[in-house]
């Protein structure tokens, strides 16, 4: 049987925008400090630079912490109450380095109830593209969130 | 870094040992900027939502995770990180990061490398678990 879902459907299609942020060295280093990270590319701009890259570069899930700066509105979904962080998925298109300035559009990307041995959940998939100041496309992010009966 | 023809399939990569401490998970909320107090870095906004402990954010988890992978086959070669968040992930313990290679695959130009990615803890808590597509240079190049 196919579970019929009620929410807003007029979402699909519409962008939700965030941003510029800027990438700072600072905030780079910040994010690579708490992660103990070692790579010299991610930690030292001369490292980075030396290694090709335009700047001190952030590690390829760094834009992740933009994503819950968008406003992201109600899906009005007539299911369950408790909504847990499912998952998330990073799709790196581009480098990012100290000096970049990064937009987040974010749309509804998918809604769908799955029925497992703890009962029936409904996922409701946000994708979330990151560009530079170039207009270029340096990741898409697609964070789920599953909602509980 | 490895090239393409030295992977195979059944590969392990890592283990990688690590511990997020408070203070890491701090300073990675600053940066995130979240609304405090949060479950993540106050104990008492933990047990509130029903939590033994504040936790490790799933996007810190996951960054976690990429540092085996960016280790492994260098800065710039992650192509995709799929990652399901299973179990809370605690802070103070001792976390494992480990990858098994999948597939090997040759596509667009590509040298890709599909493995299984995993962060558990000391008595097989399996935290996050996912799956990541890694570009890697080949001996021919």
């Amino acid at each position: 049987m196919v579970m019929e879902l009620e929410y807003d459907r007029s979402l699909y299609g519409k962008e939700h925008l965030a941003g510029p942020f800027d990438v700072t060295t600072e905030l780079i280093q910040a994010f690579t400090a708490s992660l103990s990270e070692t790579n010299p590319v991610f930690i030292d701009e001369a490292a980075a630079l030396a290694a090709g890259y335009k700047g001190l570069l952030a590690p390829p899930t760094f834009c992740t912490v933009f994503v819950s700066r968008v406003k992201l509105p109600d899906i009005n979904l007539d299911f369950g109450k408790m909504q847990v962080h499912a998952g998330q998925r990073v799709q790196p298109r581009g480098d990012i380095v100290a000096g970049d300035q990064v937009t987040a559009s974010s749309h509804l990307k998918d809604v769908y109830p799955k029925t497992g041995r703890s009962g029936t959940m409904v996922f409701v998939v946000w994708e979330t593209t990151f560009r530079n100041q170039h207009g270029e496309v340096v990741a898409d992010v697609q964070e789920s969130f599953a909602v509980k009966e | 870094m490895p090239d393409f023809e030295d992977v195979e399939l059944g590969d392990e990569i890592g283990p990688m040992e690590t511990e997020a401490t408070d203070d890491g998970v701090e300073a990675f909320c600053q940066v995130w900027e979240n609304r405090k107090p949060n479950r993540f870095t106050d104990s008492e906004s933990a047990t509130k939502v029903g939590l033994p402990g504040p936790i490790v954010p799933g996007i810190m988890a996951m960054a976690i995770m990429t540092r085996l992978l960016t280790d492994w086959a260098g800065a710039g070669a992650l192509k995709d990180l799929d990652v399901v968040f299973r179990q809370p992930v605690p802070h103070h313990k001792p976390l494992t990061v480990t990858a098994t290679v999948t597939d090997t695959r040759q596509e667009d130009g590509e040298n890709l490398v599909e493995c299984d990615v995993m962060l558990t803890g000391a008595e097989g808590e399996r935290y996050v678990g996912g799956k990541a597509i890694i570009a890697l240079p080949s001996s021919a190049d």
